[in-house]
């Protein structure tokens, strides 16, 4: 026992690699931020393609529900070391989209962005989706037998009801987001995951993954309350409304 | 409803004993596996197999599919067994954490080209040197990189806790120094042409070469490193056996034969008068 | 005698399998008031959303204004070939569980169509808007959320509403099916106004005193086709068909 301790628990180590860890898990966070937002729009018009309506758009409803399916299913890290392990060899792509290097940030860091861009744009779309569903049927049609056309039904009267049903999951979504961006570390980019091992390597000590998983505890605690309050809101608003939903 | 729940319930356990049967079942064992269970101080009955710790895959060190491992390391230390009577078996094992486990007691041994160093000293106990190593630098063939000072400058790869990230660090002035998981995701970058060089053992770069094509060794760097089995610092009887054994092979041209397999080339005169140094001690 | 204002003819509306309307022939005059009674399931609702192409039929032709609706200046089949704009322009519907919406207070859910829709201005709209619901008697309500108005209330906030898009013909589905029955009185009131004012209607209901007062055409529906039709007085006091006279037994002695 307590052997335990002096590997995960050794302040000592902690101390010494602090602002190693903490750097790296700034890394996270970038890589964090960047994704969430590409995430959150890409997720909308996934949504969007999937609810257009009529035969017309039949094929696209299927391309996206089909693509929908496949990233939900397929586990994010076989994404990211499929991408990373593969699109360098796409040779018909130039040089700087295959193995990118923007902003200073290295090829690694682009691949994990593309596949939790991937990944969770999926999960996302099926939040809005799920937020869309949940506004009752006979909205839009009181919409369009006012004369509203579908899009207009959708901007001013779907939308924006379906908009209050999303900001709890898609908030769990961006908690788990953060959480995934440690999968980075499996193509070797420095962030705090990855440091944490080396430190392991040289230290023979894994105090460095507490400091960790203190980092990440300390960001996602708030979030999680967040979406609580969230959820508990929304459920006293649907009981107060006298919203007489006869079926 | 409890109908319902009762039948998944049995679903459920007639699954996991499905599991547990297999897992019991399997031949060779999986990391989780610790079939040399308690601390043993070495004196274990000679019979019983010797629990062996190694990353696995690292041509041509260690290489396979649990089962049907081999490689280097793998034949060497069957020849040791045969010295000593007793038959290793490997554990895949992530190679960060792996002299912490031998010293735990998860396997007897640590046998994972891995190399003698102080710092590692101060976990485990190392046998005599069983290999001299060098480094080498790899590249993508035609490249302009001829040796370790060009690396200035330049993405450069390498497996995580090795001695070839540490030669990294110390001597390449890379622009970026990335640490894979394992050593075959650095060969895999730079063939894709993320990372322009990766440092890496020397046999394992010459192995990689000859199997992938389109990537050169550079320049090998010779170091002072050798590599050893380690233990945990209390098996002092286990040690002796696996040094008499090592010895043993030397001196009866096992270990020649098995150097001469993998490597293609006999065995440097170095490595006898390591031992005997050692032996000497 | 002018062109009925609506005219159905032989139209069949199926969901996959299940035939819900089995050839409805129907005629409704300028400014007539016909209750539509029957069974669940007889198709009545159906009925009303084929006559706004909220469920296009199958079959059949409906004629509105003289204009058949499911012929429009699009080709081919589906949305674009029908004559949405045309119908849901002089159709309005109210529906059985309100459907206001509910992020807008009821001035907003008045006012919103015919801005959005018939491009009048924010200030035309709400002055017309402020009317309609004082012509349903909630002048007082104006910046009330749908969620602090009783059932009664919102139902006329949903009527004030259609109206505000000009219709030529009501269609009124079961609108008092959901309330309490002390709100009922309130809602049918507006309806009765409606009428007396020449508002052509098509109300499904099961309100008799309503259909026998207020109605011009009684039509009993059962099992996708019209089984009985005439006068009020007629069918509900002298109905002929076995079937009718089974459901008023049934209905009227609750």
């Amino acid at each position: 026992m307590k052997v335990f301790f002096e590997q995960y628990f050794d302040f000592n180590v902690m101390g010494e690699h602090f602002w190693e860890v903490f750097d790296a898990f700034l890394q996270n966070l970038l890589i964090w931020v960047v994704a969430a937002v590409l995430v959150l729009s890409w997720g909308l018009i996934l949504a969007f393609l999937r609810q257009l309506p009529g035969k017309k758009f039949a094929p696209v409803r299927f391309l996206t529900i089909a693509y929908i399916d496949i990233f939900r299913a397929i586990p994010a890290l076989i994404v990211i070391l499929l991408i990373s392990g593969g699109v360098p060899f796409l040779t018909f792509l130039p040089k700087d989209i295959r193995i990118p290097h923007w902003f200073g940030k290295p090829d690694p860091f682009w691949y994990g962005v593309a596949a939790l861009l991937l990944v969770f744009g999926a999960y996302m779309a099926e939040v809005y989706r799920a937020g869309i569903e949940a506004v009752p049927r006979g909205q839009m049609e009181a919409a369009r037998s006012l004369g509203m056309s579908h899009a207009q039904a959708m901007r001013h009267i779907v939308i924006p009801q379906a908009v209050t049903k999303v900001p709890a999951p898609m908030l769990n979504e961006m908690i788990s987001l953060l959480k995934e961006t440690t999968l980075v570390s499996f193509i070797a980019f420095g962030e705090s995951v990855l440091v944490s091992r080396e430190i392991l390597a040289e230290r023979l000590n894994s105090s460095a993954l507490i400091l960790t998983a203190f980092f990440f505890l300390i960001i996602i605690l708030p979030m999680a309350r967040v979406v609580d309050y969230l959820i508990k809101r929304n459920q006293l608003k649907i009981t107060r409304g006298a919203h007489i939903e006869v079926g | 409803m409890s109908k319902t729940r009762l039948t998944a319930l049995a679903v459920f356990l007639i699954a996991l004993t499905a599991m547990v049967l297999a897992a019991c079942g399997g031949g060779s064992s999986s990391s989780s596996e610790s079939s040399g269970g308690s601390e043993t101080s070495g004196g274990s009955e000679e019979s019983k197999p010797l629990t062996v710790g190694s990353d696995i895959p690292y041509p041509p060190f260690e290489q396979g599919k649990p089962g049907s491992y081999t490689g280097f390391d793998v034949e060497l230390m069957e020849a040791i067994g045969e010295e000593i009577g007793r038959e290793p078996e490997f554990i895949d094992s992530s190679f960060e954490t792996i002299f912490r486990d031998v010293a735990q007691g998860k396997f007897e041994a640590v046998m994972s080209a891995a190399t003698i160093t102080e710092e590692r000293e101060k976990v485990v106990s190392f046998s005599y040197p069983y290999y001299l190593s060098e480094q080498a630098i790899v590249v993508q063939e035609g490249s302009s990189i001829k040796g370790l000072a060009d690396l200035k400058g330049k993405v450069v790869a390498a497996q995580q806790g090795t001695t070839g990230l540490e030669l990294g660090k110390e001597k390449a002035e890379a622009s970026e120094l990335r640490p894979y998981p394992e050593g075959p995701d650095a060969i895999n970058a730079l063939k894709a042409g993320t990372v322009e060089a990766v440092i890496i053992d020397a046999p394992v770069a010459v192995n990689a070469v000859e199997e992938l094509g389109g990537i050169e060794v550079a320049e090998k760097v010779p170091t002072e490193e050798t590599y050893g089995i380690a233990v945990a610092p209390e098996s002092t009887e286990l040690l002796e056996q696996i040094n008499e054994g090592l010895s043993k092979t030397l001196a009866n041209g096992k270990y020649t034969k098995v150097y001469e397999k993998w490597f293609h080339e006999a065995p440097p005169k170095g490595i006898f008068t390591a031992v005997e140094e050692a032996e000497a001690e | 005698m002018a062109d009925p204002m609506l005219r159905l003819r032989g139209v069949n509306k199926s969901f996959g399998q299940l035939e819900v309307l089995k050839g409805v022939d129907l005629d409704v005059q300028r400014g007539e008031v016909v209750c539509i009674l029957g069974p669940s399931g007889s198709g009545k609702s159906t009925l009303l959303r084929c006559v706004n192409l909220l469920e296009p039929p199958e079959e059949g032709e409906i004629f509105l204004e003289g204009q058949d609706i499911c012929r429009g200046p699009g080709s081919g089949t589906g949305e674009s070939s029908w004559n949405l704009d045309f119908v849901r322009q002089r159709v309005g519907m109210v529906f059985q569980q309100f459907n206001l919406f509910p992020h807008k207070n009821a001035l907003e859910n008045v006012a919103l169509a015919p801005e959005r829709v018939l491009g009048r201005s924010r200030e035309e709209a709400r002055s017309k808007g402020t009317e309609l619901l004082t012509r349903v008697g909630l002048a007082d309500k104006l910046s009330e959320y749908p969620e602090r108005l009783s059932g009664g209330q919102q139902q006329r906030v949903a009527i004030a509403r259609a109206l505000a898009m000009e219709p030529h013909v009501m269609l009124f589905d079961e609108v008092t099916s959901a309330l309490d029955p002390e709100l009922v009185k309130e809602v049918l009131d507006t309806m009765r106004e409606l009428a007396s004012e020449g508002m052509t209607m098509l109300v499904v209901t099961h309100e008799m005193g309503f259909a026998r007062e207020v109605g011009d055409q009684v039509v009993f529906m059962d099992g996708g086709v019209i089984v009985e039709q005439g006068k009020p007085a007629d069918v509900l006091d002298n109905p002929r068909e076995a079937r009718t006279k089974k459901f008023l037994g049934l209905v009227l002695e609750h």
